[in-house]
């Protein structure tokens, strides 16, 4: 496959960034906000696509670290809500981008314990012990009155800077802080993926013993690309938190780590091209699904489980009929068409 | 002391059911070699089934009779309609091994989506058929009902039922012979793709003993959003695994050793740990034992 260089893919980022900064100004306030979710999604969806793409793991408990990350950046971070709501603040107060390093380096370290154990297991026995951590994790948040129990915590971003000028709203704020991330996070992850490390990973995901045969350490391997992908997990989470405000259990529940996955299958887990088509069905198809139904006129639950309905429904279908995602099944069949051509 | 003695049948009662669980998932893996994580889903939708039939019929031992019936239809065809075709289309690429998990994981979120809108979103009550107030030893009241007793004694006739088939009948062998290799079973005559159904047929039955008797045993209501219901997804996984995914018999081993952790930390440690608990248990036993209690060493095919 030809490779971009590494100047092309920085301006490439960079005319990226530009079309959606001109978005944002354009698009009214519910978009920008939509966008921010997108963001999140986008980050937490490659933390999965790095670990089950890349490394050939399976985790359902992604969502749990995206807890990780929240809360933490929740207890390092602006502690102005924590006081108006008469909590016992941290006394921590960190900057924006230092709260979203802690959430990264908190979840990368829960995730390298985790990734231990995951070495050790493979497939179904992974899957269910990231499961039991996807329950049991937000039910731990829950006890602990530093932790805010069932009510959680504020995690407030701030205001816009003075300097920006008037026109620059909260939601704006949000987006771009939100959207730059992301381009770097996945800028960073592109590099990862096209350095030693990617292509080890790759071995790996072939067969765990030719790379042993070719002197790969599998097991250290492994737990890099959990911890990694943990730590993008943790950003993806500080960012879900900086989008609603607040951290909280009911925020991190299986049905975010299903997600993750839903969206990681959709945009096809072997590559980043697609990260974004995942994100944005999963942002879509609710907001879809509630005007269709307003239309209809159908009662209330159909409308509350329609969404996740027809998402699973979609993660099925891919399964099925895409199992390597529409990017990767588009570029199969565009090298069909060309060596058909030579 | 009295108190230990009532946590101990509490745990006891509770790991039956999870054996239950357990059993279902088990009865799947060995069939298809494929963990189902929508058995829960599965089991919550025989729930209701058994709810509708309650409308019909008077007796509750006849509706879960058909709860059962209509959970082993679900899954057969569950197993016809997507697995089998899934695993005929989804052979490789990196997404093969996670294939399976994702598919189940899918169909547990379509059955939990399809549920609120067919009985709605509120809580349905379904009444114990026995009285759930304890044995009395003269003047204190023991932690275990008629209904209790009930749940053990059906839970270890099914086993026993299970075993029977697996082990002495033809259908069992021919359910063994699949699993081993499905290729040489078809050679040897075996109709592999019937055979799996019935696997699943088994296992969807199961599972609906093991939803109907988990709703029986606690309040009696039933909702879609039901805690415990996430819970029997998880315990009925976990027991499976630390009893070694391949053995019946570890199934239920497994079941019980995690209904008795969950009830003694839940009575002596702290409820705060009630959700945690199965998850510390799950990582002691696979670090100690990755392949399972009565796992065989090198068994762990994935």
């Amino acid at each position: 496959m030809h490779k971009l260089s590494n100047l092309v893919r920085i301006i490439l980022f960079i005319v990226l960034g530009v079309v959606i900064f001109i978005l944002s100004n354009i698009v009214d306030e519910y978009r920008v906000t939509q966008g921010t979710t997108i963001a999140a999604y986008v980050v937490g969806i490659a933390s999965i696509i790095l670990l089950t793409g890349y490394s050939g793991q399976v985790s359902l408990g992604h969502g749990a670290l995206m807890g990780v990350g929240g809360y933490t950046a929740a207890l390092v971070g602006d502690q102005a809500g924590a006081k108006l709501m008469g909590e016992t603040a941290t006394g921590v107060n960190l900057p924006i981008p230092l709260t979203f390093v802690a959430a990264i380096l908190a979840a990368a370290g829960i995730g390298a314990l985790l990734g231990v154990a995951a070495a050790r297991l493979s497939g179904p026995y992974l899957a269910g012990t990231t499961l039991a951590l996807a329950v049991g994790l937000p039910s731990v948040a829950n006890q602990f009155k530093s932790l805010g129990g069932e009510q959680g915590l504020f995690y407030i971003v701030g205001d816009p800077p003075t300097a920006l000028g008037e026109g620059v709203t909260q939601s704006k704020w949000y987006f771009w802080i939100a959207a730059l991330t992301t381009l770097i996070a996945i800028f960073w992850l592109q590099n990862v993926m096209r350095s030693r490390y990617g292509r080890i990973w790759k071995a790996v995901r072939g067969s765990d013993v030719a790379a042993e045969l070719a002197g790969i350490n599998v097991a250290r391997a492994k737990i890099l690309a959990f911890t990694l992908s943990a730590g993008l997990a943790g950003l993806a989470g500080a960012l879900w938190a900086m989008t609603i405000g607040t951290v909280s259990p009911s925020a991190f529940q299986l049905a975010l780590s299903f997600s993750l996955l839903t969206g990681a299958v959709l945009s096809g887990v072997t590559t980043l091209g697609g990260v974004m088509i995942g994100a944005v069905i999963l942002v879509a198809i609710p907001e879809i699904v509630h005007s269709v139904v307003d239309r209809v006129g159908a009662s209330q639950t159909v409308a509350d489980n329609l969404p996740s309905l027809i998402v699973s429904a979609l993660l099925i279908l891919t399964v099925i009929f895409v199992p390597n995602g529409p990017v990767e099944q588009m570029r199969s069949k565009s090298m069909k068409k060309k060596a058909r051509h030579h | 002391m009295f108190e230990f003695i009532n946590t101990l049948l509490i745990g006891l009662t509770s790991g039956a059911i999870y054996a239950l669980m357990a059993l279902s998932i088990v009865l799947v893996w060995r069939s298809t070699r494929v963990i189902n994580f929508a058995q829960a889903g599965q089991a919550l939708a025989s729930s209701y089934f058994g709810f509708e039939a309650l409308k019909y019929v008077d007796s509750f031992w006849l509706a879960l009779i058909i709860a059962m019936v209509g959970g082993a239809l679900l899954a057969a065809f569950i197993e016809i309609a997507f697995m089998r075709v899934m695993l005929k289309h989804t052979t490789s690429g990196p997404i093969a091994n996670v294939a399976p998990i994702i598919a189940t994981l899918g169909l547990l979120q379509i059955i939990h989506s399809t549920i609120p809108m067919k009985w709605g979103g509120a809580d349905v009550l379904i009444t114990p058929p026995l009285s759930n107030v304890g044995f009395s030893i003269g003047e204190e009241t023991l932690a275990f009902s008629p209904m209790k007793l009930a749940i053990v004694m059906l839970v270890t006739l099914l086993l026993l039922f299970f075993t029977l088939i697996f082990q002495k009948t033809n259908i069992g062998l021919s359910l063994r012979a699949s699993a081993f290799s499905p290729e040489l079973a078809r050679l040897a005559g075996v109709r592999v793709d019937r055979i799996r159904t019935l696997g699943w047929a088994f296992s969807g039955a199961t599972g609906s003993v093991a939803g109907l008797l988990l709703v029986v045993n606690g309040t009696g209501s039933l909702s879609p959003t039901s805690l415990e219901f996430s819970l029997l997804l998880i315990s009925g996984f976990i027991a499976a695994v630390i009893g070694g995914l391949e053995s019946l018999l570890g199934a239920v081993i497994g079941g019980l050793l995690l209904g008795l952790v969950t009830a003694f930390v839940l009575m002596y440690v702290s409820d705060s740990l009630f959700f945690i608990a199965p998850f510390i248990v799950l990582l002691v036993v696979l670090i100690a034992r990755p392949q399972g209690i009565l796992g065989k060493k090198g068994g762990r095919r994935a």
